[in-house]
């Protein structure tokens, strides 16, 4: 399910009453039905009190990945298409239509007329063409860097005021899911003049979309008001026509306990980032929890095998296998965090189960390090050649749980002699380690886009690089690169045939498992916790907040 | 008296500048800087290529000395640049950033001065000697209790509890009300208690038990004589105290989620967000050396023995 709402026990049972007395007596049902429509009408209305944890950095539109910057991006700017959330086919929004040539390298889409950005201008083909030569080409004279979600960008083409065509030098068959991202979120061609540097002033972000920045006090707060002449909204979606809420207040709360508190004390209507061990303080009063998933890249520990240590397949299997994933997610989570069965979620596109080959197993581990040469020595550590099997991991903050979760894992390899060092330090040092092979053998990783070209950003050596393979943004590698690898992530990107695609992305996760190079933990969802009579929060496919069809009931 | 004057804001000046290159120096020892920060975080995932580029477009690598001076021309001119992290130039920052801990920290401090003279004043007029004993063990009580910990305690009980005092979007006067408190409590403690000790001291000296002898009350011993003379390593006290201050704003801020320069400071560390820690370095030496300055300036007008040697010095 997308969305796990969990309401009191009470409150189930009565909608449950409710409804089967509204099947029984149908006169009376009736009136009934007419006063639970009033209560199910959205009001229009109101302000939406949303609790950050962190303050929005540079909002750019390719820099809308980071949750605080995604969360203000997708209440603010429109995007040409729109990825349904339930069903992740990609819908018309301010494209009306589009086709693709078979190759997947040109795309023309049929711009929506009558749309505006907030600054009166209006968002045109000439606009959309802007948009996309700056996202896919970034701009050097205005530092503004090259978005992530768009591959092998050519130029584009303004047909007719309403027509725009794109090029690509190579296929790119993930282009029209890229087209639905808040990365790709359409701003005014102001916006666009501006440097790199000056986009960190929310103000300055000017776009189409249902909301519009009214002010900000800078790390604080900012405010989003509903523009009345709001009418282009998803074309499939039932709300159509200007947003219900008057207005959203961002207010940056740092402090868990304040955030849940102020919920709870009905100071506050909806607060982002709520950890596990949290949620059953808030569902007891009746709160709800929002958990929708990132559906990328697992949660997981990925190994440099430019390291020695890590180089032997067998000893990455042996870590694999020794790795119990259940425990991590009973001890430290909750059922909205479910156990990984693959590199990437099972609500990504093109998974595939792989849980038979993740099986917790320590007598195969055991056997496996053995093979491997990796004997226990005296204190019970595995030794080879004088050497001790001990590794190190930098911890990631922005990943839930992290630092516990790496500890957790590190107490199961120590079962088979295995050291694991969790290391914390300021970014920079941990920034710098963390691209070093020989400092940096283990590392934590996830990333969430709904598209397979996710698993290339991820693994690719010039994207993400998360291996530290040789060629890619670390001058510390020796040697390591896989070129079979590589090649897969390749294709990938590049395949214009969606089944085959999907064929591939399910090779690469085999392959990903089968070289050991990853241990996939759970799956990470973005939770949220709501007071009761917030309704209607959406989410887009990897978890950022929509609150263009949310509505406030009145309190109780 | 002006040649005192002069002599001391040409220290002023020499203060600023060794905190202006001390600072620059460390911040460039650090391993990794803002731009590999911001850019590696796995969020923007952007390649090495795109991130080499951006580095040259901010001269990152560029000799040291070079930007060293760089930064010095900018600095006089009022430039102070851009933050990476936050995508803005820093004076704009700097000036959002300022008002807030400027009130929480005058108002803290001011709170903690009546602390400390309400406690100093309680311990010195207690007539039983247990309760002496008592008032004078609250301040290390005070300081040996955490920020943070008051903090939560405060809103837990007076917002969450008792909902007298909203969090979140309360009014200008009702936000400062439990971080002032919060802030004030450890910033107190060691006023109250050098005051404290201070009256001790004085109480000891020959010329109280002269002004005893000439029948005076205790209080009136304490009031015209004693006060006075406890006084004056408090204000010493004072102006160092406003270390502290930004100190614990940074905690105060965090956890009331106040905008203001402790919670700039906190972020631009940990982002290594140089351009902003150059700033913020500047101006807290300027302030300090500004409030120093008045502190020292300001002895005279309490101290007339002071008044006395000066005007021989100049």
């Amino acid at each position: 399910m997308f969305i796990i709402r969990r309401f009191r026990k009470r409150a189930g049972l009565a909608f449950l009453l409710g409804a089967t007395l509204l099947a029984g007596t149908s006169g009376w049902g009736a009136a009934q039905a007419a006063g639970a429509d009033d209560r199910s009408k959205p009001v229009q209305g109101g302000t939406l009190i949303y609790l950050e944890q962190q303050a929005h950095t540079n909002l750019y539109p390719p820099a809308g990945g980071f949750y605080p910057n995604g969360g203000i991006l997708n209440q603010i700017t429109d995007k040409l298409t729109y990825q349904n959330p339930k069903t992740l086919e990609i819908e018309p929004w301010i494209a009306e239509s589009w086709t693709v040539n078979a190759d997947a390298t040109e795309y023309t889409f049929k711009i929506r007329k009558g749309v505006t950005f907030s600054d009166g201008t209006p968002l045109d083909a000439a606009a959309v063409a802007k948009n996309y030569d700056t996202f896919g080409r970034g701009n050097r004279e205005l530092k503004l860097p090259i978005s992530e979600v768009i591959n092998n960008y050519d130029r584009s083409e303004v047909i007719d005021p309403h027509t725009v065509k794109f090029y690509f030098k190579k296929p790119s068959p993930g282009f029209l899911q890229g087209t639905s991202v808040i990365g790709s979120g359409l701003v005014s061609l102001k916006t666009l003049a501006l440097p790199y540097e000056a986009l960190g002033d929310a103000t300055k972000i000017i776009g189409s979309g249902p909301f519009v920045v009214a002010r900000e006090t800078l790390g604080r707060e900012l405010t989003l008001k509903a523009r009345p002449d709001y009418n282009w909204g998803p074309a499939k979606l039932k709300h159509q026509g200007r947003a219900y809420l008057d207005e959203i207040r961002y207010i940056v709360t740092p402090e868990d306990s304040v955030r849940i508190g102020a919920l709870l004390a009905g100071q506050a209507d909806i607060i982002r980032q709520i950890q596990a061990y949290d949620e059953k303080q808030v569902e007891d009063e009746g709160y709800l929890i929002y958990a929708p998933s990132t559906r990328g890249v697992n949660n997981s520990v990925v190994f440099r095998p430019d390291n020695p240590l890590v180089a032997d397949v067998r000893v990455r299997r042996a870590l694999l296998h020794a790795t119990n994933t259940d425990e991590i997610v009973s001890t430290l989570f909750s059922t909205n965090y479910p156990k990984a069965t693959s590199i990437i979620a099972k609500t990504a596109l093109g998974y595939v189960d792989l849980s038979s080959k993740l099986a917790y197993d320590i007598e195969k581990a055991k056997r496996l390090l053995d093979e491997a040469g990796w004997k226990p020595g005296m204190n019970g550590w595995r030794q080879k050649d004088g050497r001790m099997l001990e590794l190190s991991a930098y911890e990631s903050l922005p990943q839930p749980q992290n630092k516990e979760t790496l500890q957790l894992i590190a107490q199961q390899w120590e079962k088979i002699g295995v050291k694991l060092n969790v290391l914390t330090a300021d970014s920079g040092s941990a920034a710098v380690n963390n691209l070093d092979p020989a400092k940096a053998p283990v590392s934590p990783a996830m990333v969430g886009r709904a598209d397979p070209d996710v698993i290339k950003s991820q693994y690719y050596p010039t994207n993400r690089n998360v291996l530290l393979q040789k060629g890619g943004n670390s001058d510390k590698v020796q040697a390591f690169a896989d070129e079979r690898l590589n090649t897969l992530l390749d294709q990938l990107a590049s395949e214009p045939d969606r089944v085959k695609r999907l064929a591939i992305a399910g090779e690469v996760q085999n392959y990903v498992i089968d070289q050991a190079y990853a241990i996939p933990v759970f799956e990470e969802p973005q939770a949220f916790a709501a007071a009761p009579y917030v309704k209607d929060v959406s989410f887009e496919a990897v978890g950022r907040p929509s609150f263009y069809s949310t509505w406030l009931a009145p309190r109780r | 008296m002006s040649r005192y004057v002069i002599g001391r804001i040409g220290q002023a000046a020499l203060v600023l500048w060794a905190a202006f290159t001390i600072s620059f120096v460390l911040l460039q020892a650090l391993p990794g800087d803002a731009i590999l920060i911001k850019f590696l975080n796995p969020e923007l995932g952007l390649g090495p290529e795109q991130i080499a580029e951006i580095r040259a477009s901010y001269a990152a690598d560029s000799p040291l000395p070079v930007q060293y001076f760089h930064t010095v021309a900018n600095f006089l001119t009022g430039h102070f640049g851009y933050s990476i992290h936050a995508g803005v130039p820093v004076g704009e920052l700097i000036l959002a950033n300022l008002p807030p801990t400027l009130w929480l920290a005058t108002l803290g401090l001011l709170l903690s001065v009546v602390l400390a003279v309400t406690l100093a004043a309680l311990s010195a007029l207690s007539p039983l000697g247990w309760l002496r004993y008592f008032i004078q063990s609250i301040p290390s009580f005070f300081i040996s209790t955490p920020v943070f910990w008051l903090g939560i305690l405060l809103i837990q009980v007076f917002s969450f509890q008792l909902k007298l005092i909203p969090v979140i979007n309360p009014g200008p006067w009702e936000a400062l009300i439990l971080p002032v408190l919060t802030l004030a409590v450890p910033i107190s403690a060691p006023l109250a208690q050098i005051l404290m000790r201070n009256i001790d001291h004085v109480l000891t000296e020959p010329f109280v038990a002269v002004a005893r002898a000439k029948g005076a009350s205790h209080r009136w011993v304490l009031w015209k004589h004693v006060a006075k003379n406890a006084f004056l390593p408090t204000l010493t006290i004072g102006g160092i105290l406003f270390g502290e201050l930004l100190a614990g704003a940074v905690v105060t801020e965090a956890v009331f989620g106040l905008n203001g320069l402790g919670g700039l400071t906190q972020r631009s560390v940990n982002d290594q967000d140089i351009a902003v820690l150059q700033a913020i370095v500047v101006f807290s030496a300027a302030a300090f050396v500004l409030i120093n300055l008045t502190v020292d300036l300001l002895y005279p007008v309490f101290d007339p023995r002071l008044r006395v040697r000066q005007g021989a010095v100049a």
